[in-house]
């Protein structure tokens, strides 16, 4: 049996951390992390301890803030959310991502574009 | 860059605040894990299952946090820490590499940091004005000849006048005048800046008091006024409020006092005087005495110095109205105003004299650093098992290098701080120096403080000699080596010491021997005279230099009626000095003596040896002395007669020498009667067509004693000599004296400057600091050279000792005497320092034969090679006794257990 599931690409969970919160709005780790094993549908190997170093990286970069809160099940967690330099950020980045996957795209299907 | 700038502030707080942080992500974690665990429960798992597999979807917790404190804080922080403090330990522990290295590397470092300091001093420098930099200085400039011309004054006009891409152009040249107070008291001579009103425009500070000079004090029917000095106002004035519209009498005029300028100021170089320029008249430029007048201006804003040499060259030169030297080739140039100032000058060629220069002090690192390099590795090697033990605990390789790399870093780090030191140092002697011999002190804008370039320069060197001395060794330590390393855990094989290195501390051994008699010649003659004293009481003489102002009516156009007006106050000075209380003499010289120019010469009937003009043989001081010279410093004639009337004749030939000259030059034969030449004085040949021959009548004894080489003297009548060295002998009144002395001067003649009044014994102290400074320096690099050999040495038998340690043990253990089993093993040693020992003498005995210490100011020291070999195997065997005694304690059974 061959594993199927891919490792993140490098530098993409930064990307995927970002659009997270911006979808979901404040949120904690965990619930980041299970998020984006959702919506890959359990495609991506997510070690979910390296969300959290992308967290910090994130907090420091100042593209998000971090407050504790209290969690669904009166829980205490720390809440990340978006910043706007994040959300700008975030723009950046997506259009980035998609004008590289689409080159991508077309050079691994020449023929598609004929 | 601001992301990056917001990351490294974010880090610097994570790093202060580390243990909250880690806190604060240990219960983050905690609180993942219980939710991830709920989750799971709810899905179905048992309590036990939710709990393991919530942790394993998390991943290693330790890892973890490990990974996030180093995300957080700057752990490279923490890693140099212990790296420095581990390397201070080690430095401490190996107390002998630390000395031996060090010293090595703060000689070479202090070389560098010297010289850099130097150029920056005299190149880097900027103006202290506003907008300083944009001054320049536009000059006539020979390509051919490489040095400066006269600036037409139709050129000068024509520059300030037509020039657009630069502004205030004027000009200045420096006179030197008595300058008497009006009440009659004693003169000194100062420099004064004659200088166009522009000037003062061009420096854009106001003056404190009254005004600066304008145009109209340039015209030749203008009244004669001067600005003055803050300090000038300070001294002579006594800050008086009212001193505009007093007087001043400078040489021979009288001028009226209309400005007093605020305090530092005192471009253009280190002016206190300024009188207006009157020059518009003659066909050049006015000389300064000596010097040839300069052109000063400021780059419009704008425009580049390139600008303005565009515009420059287009402009070009006039024709000159005389008919120019064949050989001359004239352009006008524009150059920075202090770089101007350093002296006749091609800018691209000091830009690569400086590059090549440092480039050579940095390359002047390799041979001590790879000596430390060697002994870095040698205990590297000894410390095998320490880093086997660390790799094998986890260690990269990148960190073990690292350590050691910040080890030698500390020590070049140490070395560069007192090479610091050393640069502040030499700034201060060359201030000294400069002071000495510009009048009026150094040039406004030098700035004797280290710079930052020079500090930046220095710890770029530290860095250089760090990564030669320890990275490379560290690198080959630690490379392909470690697993070996791990056998060493349990055996010695281990690395062993190559048979380059081992030529390399022959070698060495072998450089140091040859160079240590001459430089302990090379010591001992700089220092001698200085240890032995003049061998009289220099303290009772005065010492003044004496000379003309050129400006008075007798001096520039008529040079004979010049000489004979300063004869006449010359002979009048001497009578009224000896006629003083207290003095017991007084004699007139060219140089005083002990500091006498330099001469080749040739001395008929004995060959020139080899090596031609440049043997020490040859090279004597020459003096013109008066009648009384011998008389008045009491130095017997030994042998012939003493300068007659009749001798003093301008076609006079007759000359004295002393007793060295005699020893060094003539031998046992009998001098009298000898005739001399010169073949070069000041390094300038003398005249081929006309060699006057010199006969030697007399021998006087040496003066002062302990005096390097020969001295001959010709006998000078009053007024030969412009300036003449006045000599009192004053006794134990030297002060009043001086006092006197600057007083008959004046009422003798106001034109009469009367410089440099000191005691003889302080003119030889003086002299004494650069020589002892340049001993010091001479013995410090033959310390380290000779230290780095001893260390070598130490080295090579630690290794020795170590690699045969077990062979030590099995011999010992099956009953030899440790004794004979130690010298067999150092036989070879042994044999290694005998050959380099061997060759060092070789060498020795050659340098002291074809390249004699004594033509550079040495002094032949008898005896010094065999004092230098045994001095150099005492050396040796010290440097190994200790490996020697560590391999005498090994034990039989410890070294066989080892294997």
């Amino acid at each position: 049996m061959t594993d199927t599931r891919s490792p993140i690409l490098q530098g993409t969970l930064d990307l995927m951390v970002l659009k997270t919160l911006e979808q979901m709005g404040p949120l904690h780790g965990y619930g980041i992390a299970r998020r984006i094993e959702q919506v890959g549908q359990d495609a991506l190997v997510v070690n979910q301890g390296t969300v959290y170093l992308c967290l910090v990286r994130l907090v420091q970069k100042k593209w998000i803030r971090a407050q504790w809160g209290t969690s669904e099940n009166n829980r205490k967690a720390k809440f990340y959310s978006l910043t706007a330099a994040g959300r700008r950020q975030l723009q950046a980045e997506t259009e980035n991502w998609e004008r590289v996957s689409g080159v991508i795209g077309r050079v691994l299907q020449p023929a598609a574009g004929r | 860059m601001a992301t990056f700038l917001r990351v490294m502030m974010a880090r610097l707080r994570g790093h202060l605040r580390r243990d909250d942080l880690d806190r604060d992500f240990d219960q983050e974690l905690a609180a993942h894990l219980a939710m991830a665990e709920e989750d799971k429960v709810r899905r179905g798992m048992t309590r036990e299952e939710a709990r393991r597999a919530a942790r394993v979807e998390l991943g290693g917790l330790t890892q973890l946090r490990e990974a996030s404190r180093d995300a957080r804080g700057l752990p490279w922080i923490d890693t140099l820490w212990l790296d420095l403090k581990l390397g201070l330990r080690m430095l401490r522990k190996s107390w002998g590499l630390t000395l031996v290295g060090g010293l090595a590397m703060t000689v070479v470092i202090g070389t560098g940091a010297v010289v850099f300091a130097v150029f920056d001093l005299v190149f880097a420098g900027s103006l202290p004005l506003d907008d300083g930099d944009r001054v320049v200085a536009i000059q006539t400039w020979d390509d051919r000849g490489h040095r400066r011309r006269d600036t037409s004054m139709p050129d000068f006009e024509r520059w300030r006048d037509a020039l657009r891409s630069v502004e205030d152009v004027g000009a200045f040249r420096t006179v030197e005048r008595s300058l008497a107070r009006t009440d009659g008291a004693a003169g000194e001579p100062v420099l004064i800046a004659e200088m166009t009103a522009s000037g003062f425009e061009l420096a854009r500070v106001p003056p404190l008091l009254g005004r600066p000079l304008v145009e109209e004090d340039e015209r030749d029917a203008a009244d004669p006024v001067v600005v003055i000095g803050y300090d000038v106002w300070q001294s002579r004035f006594a800050a008086d409020p009212a001193v505009i519209g007093r007087t001043v009498r400078l040489g021979d005029t009288v001028h009226t006092v209309v400005g007093v300028m605020p305090e530092g100021f005192a471009f253009p170089i280190n002016h206190r005087f300024w009188t207006p320029l009157k020059a518009a008249r003659s066909g050049s430029l006015p000389d300064g005495e000596g010097e040839t007048g300069v052109v000063f201006a400021r780059l419009a804003p704008g425009v580049t110095l390139e600008g303005a040499e565009a515009e420059l060259a287009t402009l070009g030169l006039l024709p000159p109205a005389v008919a120019a030297e064949s050989d001359e080739e004239l352009r006008p140039r524009v150059l920075p105003y202090t770089f101007a100032m350093a002296g006749d000058l091609e800018r691209g060629d000091v830009l690569w004299m400086i590059r090549i220069v440092l480039l050579a002090v940095t390359l002047l690192l390799v041979p001590p650093c790879a000596n430390v390099a060697i002994l870095v590795y040698a205990r590297t090697v000894t410390r095998q098992e320490e880093f086997a033990a660390r790799y094998a605990l986890g260690a990269s390789r990148g960190r073990i290098v690292g350590q050691l790399f910040i080890e030698t870093l500390l020590l070049a780090a140490g070395a560069a701080g007192v090479a610091l030191v050393l640069a502040r140092f030499a700034l201060r002697l060359a201030r000294a120096s400069i002071d000495q011999e510009l009048s009026g002190g150094a040039p406004f804008w030098m700035d004797f403080t280290l710079s930052v370039e020079t500090v930046l320069f220095v710890a770029g060197l530290a860095v250089i000699a760090a990564v030669i001395a320890g990275l490379v060794p560290a690198l080959k330590a630690t490379g392909g080596q470690m697993l070996s390393g791990l056998r060493a855990l349990s055996g010695r094989t281990g690395m062993r010491l190559g048979a380059t290195w081992t030529a390399l501390v022959v070698a060495q051994v072998a450089l140091s021997l040859a160079a240590l008699p001459s430089a302990v010649e090379m010591v001992w003659g700089t220092i001698r005279k200085g240890v032995l004293g003049p061998g009289f009481a220099a303290e009772e003489f005065l010492t003044a230099r004496l000379e003309m102002d050129r400006e008075s009516p007798a001096g520039l156009a008529d040079p004979p009626a010049a000489a004979v007006r300063f004869a006449a106050v010359q002979a009048e000075l001497v009578r009224r000095l000896t006629a003083e209380p207290g003095v017991s003499g007084a004699t007139v010289a060219a140089a005083v003596p002990g500091e006498e120019p330099w001469a080749v010469i040739e001395v008929d009937g004995v060959p020139l040896p080899d090596g031609g003009i440049f043997a020490a043989h040859n090279l004597v001081r020459f003096n013109r002395v008066d009648d009384v010279f011998f008389d008045v410093f009491d130095v017997p004639l030994l042998a012939g007669r003493g300068f007659g009337a009749g001798d003093f004749e301008p076609a006079g030939t007759a000359v004295l020498v002393n007793q060295t000259f005699v020893r060094d030059l003539i031998g046992d034969a009998s001098p009298l009667g000898r005739r001399i030449r010169y073949l070069r004085k000041r390094g300038v040949p003398a005249e081929p067509e006309s060699p006057t021959w010199y006969e030697i009548v007399g021998v006087v004894a040496d003066l002062p004693a302990h005096a390097t080489g020969g001295t001959m003297y010709h006998p000078l009548a009053p007024g030969q000599t412009h300036p003449a060295s006045l000599a009192l002998r004053a006794g134990s009144t030297s002060a009043v004296t001086a006092k006197r002395l600057r007083e008959i001067a004046m009422a003798l003649d106001p034109a009469l400057r009367v410089d440099e009044v000191l005691a003889l014994d302080e003119v030889y102290r003086e002299n004494e600091v650069g020589n002892n400074v340049g001993a010091l320096s001479l013995a410090m690099v033959t310390l380290s050279v000779l230290l780095l050999s001893a260390a070598g040495i130490y080295a090579l038998m630690s290794f020795t000792v170590n690699r045969r340690r077990r062979e030590i043990g099995i011999r010992c253990a099956l009953g030899a005497q440790p004794h004979h089993v130690f010298s067999g093993i150092f036989r070879r040693a042994f044999g290694q320092l005998a050959v380099g020992a061997a060759g060092g003498i070789l060498v020795a005995a050659f340098l002291s034969y074809y390249l004699p210490v004594e033509a550079v100011g040495g002094w032949d020291v008898p005896g010094a090679i065999p004092a230098a070999t045994l001095f150099m195997v005492m050396v040796g065997l010290l440097a190994a006794a200790g490996p020697a005694r560590r391999g005498l304690r090994v034990e039989p059974t410890e070294a066989l257990r080892e294997g």
